[in-house]
């Protein structure tokens, strides 16, 4: 055992700050097998070292992935259901009927894990409209190689593709790979994956259609929230539509968005002017 | 709401039972599907089935076509839960007439996912 | 396998491996035995007193996929898989139900991984069946609440001559 009361202390404190789930006492061995595969992505010796680290140097990215880690066993697919189906019902249609027959439409998925959201949202297209893979073009980005290297390999375990995704889509956009299911090539050439610190400086991309920010904002502070909607409203088509997390919302951080209602959930879109 | 738990195994109608159960569910269970027709031509008619493809006597696939030849259960959806993991064993099973379809190994999680999907999580477990 | 040899079968190393069958180990257990339950694949003595779960598979591959333990181990799990609905006293019963649905869960994934389609058992408990080649086996040795646990992939069938003619 390398974590001390001390880190474990900690690691319950921001896990119940940031997801206010409560780890009981005596769960130290679940922070270990859990925390374990980030330490070692960081090339760290062990979980103490990694909480130690996070710790003295607070770092919103590894916060966010210890939380994930400690709190979500599996990213489910359609994650919160409503900002995917209204991709189908209201923003294609309308992202449609105002670009030219031949004009791509962009779209990221700006943290994007281990991709379960950028091949939701491939599905959801190959599944709405003809010739979807010539049409879209999806950048998946996410801040860790790991999961960037995941989204890539567009590879998934048993429990993972358990995880809210119709039995139909699944039969129809996956193959078994080994003891894995990998999405069909098809998904798989309409998204580019790579790497993006979303509270530095954004690489050149885009202008994109639509953009997916979903349960990332909660993890930093207000400066840096406000940093981050300006940059990637500055990455937007004009017309363009933002989806935030359920939690999330761009109202009093960032004044230049309009809400737009949608069925259950919301959108955002850059304000006119602004 | 209440759901039919099929299974040979006594320990999985458990684990399913309890998550069931944990969401508000009316749960009744069934060693295999000959059993299960039984309950049904009680009566007792649930909104979800969860159905286990190899069992004795009757198997899943046999359950769910004898549910699809008899109108008066047609309200109920059908959500096997399974190892039979093989994508043509996926696709032989929602020809036959289930709506959904759970690999064993599963987590609770994905259950509640898998009926949010079929709309049949109570409100209050879905917020 | 070379199409020359029309004699030739697979043995189950050139099907799956030892990380394959461990991680399709451990969803199994987070699935059946706890979210919270750890496999640690280190090596542990078996007692004596051991009792094995399986499944056979038939297909291209044909064989099964077992789990042994200590007799107590496997009460422990069955315990664990029936929780608050475990009688005070388990019978035999109760461990080839829930020790045996713990092989059958192991065993369909493990399917799923073979080439072509295999059919699977109802789960047995007992005495493991003998292994007839020892090429054919694919073995992982894991503790689970310091209790050695071993899961195998054994093929059914004896090998084959090192040079069988073709008819």
């Amino acid at each position: 055992m390398t974590l001390t009361a001390t880190s474990f202390d900690w690691v319950r404190q921001v896990v119940h700050r940031e997801s206010a789930i409560v780890l009981a006492p005596g769960k130290e061995y679940l922070v270990e097998a859990r925390l374990l595969p980030i330490a070692r992505q960081k090339g760290l010796a062990d979980v103490g070292q990694l909480v130690d680290n996070v710790r003295t140097r607070p770092n919103p990215e590894d916060t966010r992935r210890i939380v994930e880690a400690l709190t979500t066993n599996e990213t489910s697919w359609f994650r919160d259901g409503d900002p995917f189906t209204t991709l189908t019902t209201t923003v294609l249609p309308s992202l449609l009927s105002a670009r030219g027959p031949n004009e791509r439409l962009q779209i990221w998925s700006a943290a994007c894990s281990s991709g379960q959201e950028p091949y939701t949202i491939a599905m959801l297209l190959e599944d709405a409209m003809p010739n979807a893979a010539g049409r879209v073009s999806i950048t998946a980005t996410d801040l860790s190689r790991e999961m960037v290297e995941r989204t890539r390999a567009g590879r998934f375990s048993q429990l993972e593709v358990n995880r809210g995704l119709p039995a139909a889509m699944l039969v129809r956009h996956f193959s078994r790979a080994g003891s894995e299911w990998e999405v069909n090539s098809t998904l798989r050439r309409m998204v580019t994956a790579s790497e993006c610190n979303l509270a530095a400086p954004l690489p050149r991309m885009g202008p994109f259609d639509v953009v997916y920010l979903r349960n990332v904002l909660i993890y930093f502070d207000l400066p840096t929230k406000q940093a981050i909607l300006r940059r990637v409203r500055a990455l937007m088509k004009p017309d363009g539509w933002l989806f935030l997390g359920a939690a999330e919302t761009t109202l009093g951080v960032d004044n230049d968005w309009e809400r737009v209602v949608l069925g259950r959930s919301s959108a955002y879109r850059p304000l006119k002017g602004a | 709401m209440r759901a039919l738990v099929i299974d040979d195994s006594r320990a999985m109608r458990r684990i399913v039972s309890s998550i069931l159960t944990g969401f508000g569910y009316e749960v009744r269970d069934a060693g295999h599907g000959g059993e299960a027709l039984d309950v049904l031509n009680e009566g007792w008619v649930p909104d979800l089935a969860t159905i286990d493809w190899n069992m004795p006597v009757m198997d899943g696939l046999q359950f769910v076509s004898a549910v699809r030849a008899n109108p008066a259960w047609r309200s109920m959806t059908m959500m096997m839960v399974t190892s039979e993991s093989e994508h043509t064993q996926i696709v032989r099973a929602l020809a036959a007439g289930a709506h959904e379809y759970v690999i064993k190994p599963f987590t609770a999680d994905a259950i509640r996912d898998k009926l949010a999907l079929l709309g049949l999580l109570p409100q209050e477990v879905a917020l | 396998m070379t199409t020359t040899d029309i004699g030739a079968r697979p043995v189950i190393d050139e099907l799956i491996d030892g990380p394959t069958v461990l991680s399709i180990t451990e969803e199994a257990w987070i699935s059946l035995v706890g979210e919270d339950e750890v496999l640690v694949p280190i090596p542990g003595e078996l007692p004596a007193d051991v009792v094995s779960s399986w499944v056979d598979v038939v297909g291209p591959w044909t064989g099964s996929v077992v789990l042994t333990t200590s007799r107590r181990t496997a009460e422990d799990l069955s315990r664990a898989l029936l929780r608050e609905s475990a009688p005070e006293v388990l019978e035999e019963e109760d461990v080839v139900d829930a020790f045996g649905e713990i092989a059958n869960v192991v065993g369909g994934s493990v399917k799923a991984v073979l080439p072509g389609h295999s059919a699977l058992s109802l789960p047995s408990v007992g005495t493991a069946p003998e292994i007839r080649n020892p090429a054919d086996v694919c073995r992982i040795d894991v503790l689970w609440r310091g209790e050695p646990i071993v899961i195998s992939v054994q093929g059914a069938l004896p090998a084959l001559p090192p040079h069988s003619t073709t008819p």
